[in-house]
């Protein structure tokens, strides 16, 4: 959509058009295939039968990065493999989301003071969309963190003109809702 | 055979370099000479009553006066085992940098050493002669240190990526006013873990004790000035 991109004046027509978009993509959300540590197990269960997180379009986990809108970073990221997290996410195409799940990667964790491989936290190579913190999370706040997420996919702006003030923000969060 | 049996068994076979059993412990031990350490192994593994077949680790200590290396050594025919462990002295002024002890592999009598081998040189340093493939196992090739000793320094950064808690995320780094690398400790910096405000552990570092005695975190670098960090 190039150069049409947040150009259009923010009326309710070109809100109309945005909101679909933005249900099109939250109700479809394609995570990437990609676990780390002990997290990961616990996202694992998330996609599993008993959670089943394709009740909300996100359980078809993608094998490239290419295909996939959100990378959830399931556990600790040491330095050999934060190279690898980045060039992931670099590979990733836009609008792209990154969930931080778990201590570790919201900002060390148990390896803050003694963890010498440890970046500590994942927001120090990549923007992160969402923290759920807990080592391992339960499902339920994985879970919790996607429905988060799809809140925030639903009222992104894609051809209004983004919005400049906190009320035009709330206008625009009570009309996603 | 109990450990003591064993004890009397390896004595009497191998010729010298074999300490007495230190009962104290709650697993009894043999102190071994490093150069005891090949024909004592396997005399374990091979002889008709000891039948030790499986190494169960290769774990290393680190102490004030030596680097300690741990062999736990099992047998799944006679049930019984023992632990055998090898010292090699420190010598003054030994530091990570300048120090980095020798022992020999038992790689060649057990397959589970190889790998175990590797992780004590990654992690602690000990150099394993006629290793196979002696190469770190769990960092990076190019990592520069082995975390686990006392005086190690850590990292800024590694391979580009921030390792300190307080570091600025790549993505709000400035590109056009590249931000200097991390400078390298200069040699003959004190050892010491630089203070920490967001722990109260009191052995996080901070300053060097007056005293140096016995206290490896006051340990300065030996003669050797190759290379920083
Ligand atoms: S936060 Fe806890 S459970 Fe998750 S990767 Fe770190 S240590 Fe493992």
């Amino acid at each position: 959509m190039g150069v049409l991109n947040n150009s259009l004046p923010d009326i309710g027509p070109v809100r109309a058009v945005d909101s679909a978009i933005g249900w099109g993509r939250k109700s479809s959300i394609w995570p990437m295939t990609f676990g780390i540590a002990c997290c990961a197990i616990e996202m694992m269960a998330v996609y599993a039968a008993t959670f089943d997180l394709d009740r909300f379009g996100a359980g078809v986990p993608r094998a490239t990065p290419r295909q996939s809108d959100l990378i959830i970073v399931p556990g600790t990221v040491n330095a050999k493999m934060a190279v690898r997290v980045k060039r992931l996410y670099d590979q990733m195409s836009e609008p792209r989301y990154v969930i931080a799940m778990g201590a570790c990667v919201c900002g060390g964790g148990p390896y803050v003071k003694w963890g010498y491989n440890t970046v500590k936290g994942v927001h120090k190579i990549i923007p992160v969309d969402i923290f759920v913190p807990g080592c391992p999370p339960r499902p339920e706040a994985l879970m919790d963190g996607i429905l988060k997420l799809r809140e925030k996919v639903g009222r992104n702006q894609v051809f209004a003109r983004q919005a400049q003030t906190a009320a035009d923000m709330d206008g625009r969060y009570a009309a996603a809702k | 055979m109990n450990e003591t049996d064993i004890h009397s068994k390896l004595a009497g076979a191998v010729v010298s370099g074999v300490g007495a059993l230190d009962e104290s412990a709650k697993d009894p031990f043999v102190v071994v000479d490093p150069g005891s350490l090949v024909p004592a192994v396997t005399f374990l593994k091979n002889d008709a009553d000891c039948r030790m077949e499986m190494l169960n680790c290769v774990t290393a200590v680190e102490r004030e006066d030596c680097i300690e290396v741990v062999y736990h050594l099992s047998s799944v025919t006679h049930r019984h085992s023992l632990t055998l462990k090898t010292r090699v002295e420190r010598p003054a002024g030994g530091t990570h940098e300048s120090w980095i002890p020798e022992v020999p592999s038992v790689a060649a009598l057990y397959a589970s050493a190889d790998w175990h081998e590797r992780e004590q040189w990654d992690l602690l340093g000990v150099r394993f002669t006629d290793h196979p493939d002696h190469r770190r196992i769990l960092l990076p090739e190019e990592w520069i240190g082995h975390p686990l000793r006392k005086d190690y320094v850590y990292p800024h950064e590694h391979g580009g990526m921030p390792l300190d808690l307080d570091a600025v995320p790549l993505y709000e780094r400035d590109e056009a006013t590249p931000s200097e690398p991390a400078a390298p400790r200069p040699s003959g910096t004190p050892l010491v873990q630089p203070p920490n405000p967001n722990s109260d552990r009191p052995d996080a570092g901070g300053v060097a004790p007056a005293d140096s005695d016995g206290d490896l975190r006051s340990i300065k670098p030996g003669s050797n000035d190759g290379g920083g960090h």
